[in-house]
């Protein structure tokens, strides 16, 4: 008598709900990108639901690329909220797998990986511990357990730090940085006061003041398998920013240094799901360390473009159907972003609106789907 | 007739690193090959250079392109000088020159 073996999930016909998906062009969400990747990916024919948090986040309506858009209601208004409107869209979508693409959301999923886990939907996303590793405010322990080099960063609740701060042995240009998010280099104290209360005013305290190291960025993207095994890396520096400081254009590059960093932090901390490594090489050479980020960072199409697809590599890994070792990405491709309308209909833009579902044109699913005309 | 040996033209907007500027030619170029960074460069035809390290991007002229071939292919300073000196018919000292400019204007593009 055989015994039939356990079948893989075939993750080409999951469906696959991906969050991120705003676009504005001064500072794009990842969830498009990540979308695009699994689109093109070989052989997906699966489901893919983009799901956004406001009204005219540009990807509820791209039906080239989502097949099904829903709103969330924003994680600063309680996780519970959250869970309770992804089950109604799972009531509806059956989804097999969620890709969150936004920092500010990873801690609800996180936290909630057992609960969609029951449900049926599976994820790859940091621990909480993870998470906390490599916050902002602890990521100089971090370094320093991991031995990897950072510019000296201190915690500041009062401005009059800028004050005495030469007397410390700070020295200007110094970095005032948003405990969330935003960076201003500033070269005096009065532009750093006011660089201070502007980013208290929008993200809270405490302010991480920075040593500025002059020198170029570079960044890496990956997929940790939660065992300190890493999937990619795919590297790029940055070649035209915005006026946010993201890149509109990039091309790939091979630093073994930064791939060394890489899989430090990845070994490391155990990681689990996709990270963005954020390097600066200095000018006196040496490899620093400014963020991680915990997630597919917005040019994660590239790593389709260097024929290292990422969230391809991660859906296979959640189905536990994939390559230990994906191609070595060629180093010289390059990305450049453009703007570009997207057209959708008043009966689209009024579902979304009224009961935040945008359905592709056609499709036999009724879940909150607008019917009224105008 | 004599012509500049050769000269970079940046495609990238960051400012230079002015490091290695106390080293000697020597050492400067010894250091190039032995980290591999000269080998990687990715020089077409046409002059358009590639470090695939640093992502950085620039443009050499045809001397430029000469003399990376040149080191590449095993040259020593001494050959190197002395078959551009050939080649261009200029005297070596001031291919010497040239090659000193260019290659630690070359480094500090590859820093």
């Amino acid at each position: 008598m055989t015994t039939l073996s356990k079948r893989k999930p075939d993750w080409r016909r999951w469906s696959v709900g991906i969050t991120g998906v705003n676009a504005r062009p001064d500072n794009p969400g990842p969830g498009l990108a990540v979308a695009r990747c699994l689109r093109e990916s070989a052989g997906f024919n699966g489901r893919l639901i983009g799901l956004g948090y406001e009204v005219l986040d540009p990807g509820l309506y791209n039906d080239s690329v989502f097949d099904a858009s829903y709103l969330l209601p924003y994680p600063s208004e309680g996780s519970e909220g959250q869970m309770e409107r992804l089950m109604e869209i799972h009531a509806n979508e059956r989804l097999d797998a969620i890709i969150p693409c936004l920092d500010a959301e990873m801690s609800t999923f996180a936290h909630n990986e057992t609960r969609f886990a029951a449900e049926g939907i599976r994820m790859r996303v940091p621990q909480l511990e993870q998470l906390r590793a490599r916050a902002k405010d602890n990521l100089g322990e971090l370094c320093d357990k991991l031995g990897i080099h950072t510019p000296e960063t201190r915690k500041i609740s009062d401005a009059s730090f800028f004050d005495h701060c030469r007397e410390e042995g700070w020295s200007f240009p110094l970095v005032v940085k948003g405990i969330y998010y935003d960076a201003m280099v500033v070269a005096s104290p009065d532009a750093a006061k006011a660089a201070f209360h502007h980013i208290a005013a929008q993200w809270g305290y405490p302010v991480l003041v920075q040593q500025f190291v002059g020198g170029y960025e570079i960044n890496l993207t990956a997929v940790g398998d939660g065992k300190g095994g890493m999937l990619g890396p795919v590297m790029m520096r940055k070649r035209a920013l915005t006026n946010k400081g993201k890149a509109w254009a990039g091309i790939s590059i091979r630093d073994a240094e930064l791939e060394a960093m890489g899989h430090t932090i990845v070994s490391g901390l155990k990681w689990q799901g996709p990270l963005e490594v954020e390097a600066l090489r200095g000018d006196d050479g040496r490899l620093y360390l400014i963020e991680i980020n915990p997630r597919f960072p917005a040019w994660v199409y590239l790593t389709k473009g260097v024929g290292c697809n990422l969230p391809q590599a991660l859906l296979g890994l959640i189905a536990d159907d994939c390559p230990t070792k994906l191609p070595q990405p060629e180093p010289g491709t390059l990305f450049i972003r453009y703007a570009e309308e997207l057209i959708t209909t008043l009966e689209q833009f009024q579902s979304m609106m009224i009961e935040g579902v945008r359905l592709a044109v056609g499709d036999k699913n009724t879940f909150g789907k607008a019917t009224g005309r105008l | 007739m004599a012509k500049p040996v050769s000269t970079l033209k940046s495609t990238f907007s960051s400012a230079e690193s002015p490091r290695r500027e106390s080293h000697t030619l020597s050492e400067i170029l010894q250091e190039l090959l032995r980290t591999d960074r000269l080998h990687a460069l990715a020089v077409s035809a046409n002059g358009f250079a590639f470090d695939p390290r640093s992502g950085q991007s620039f443009t050499v002229n045809q001397t430029g392109i000469d003399t990376v071939e040149l080191l590449l292919a095993g040259g020593s300073l001494e050959t190197t000088v002395e078959s551009l000196s050939t080649r261009y018919d200029v005297p070596a000292d001031v291919v010497l020159g040239g090659v000193e400019v260019f290659i630690r204007q070359l480094s500090r593009y590859l820093s």
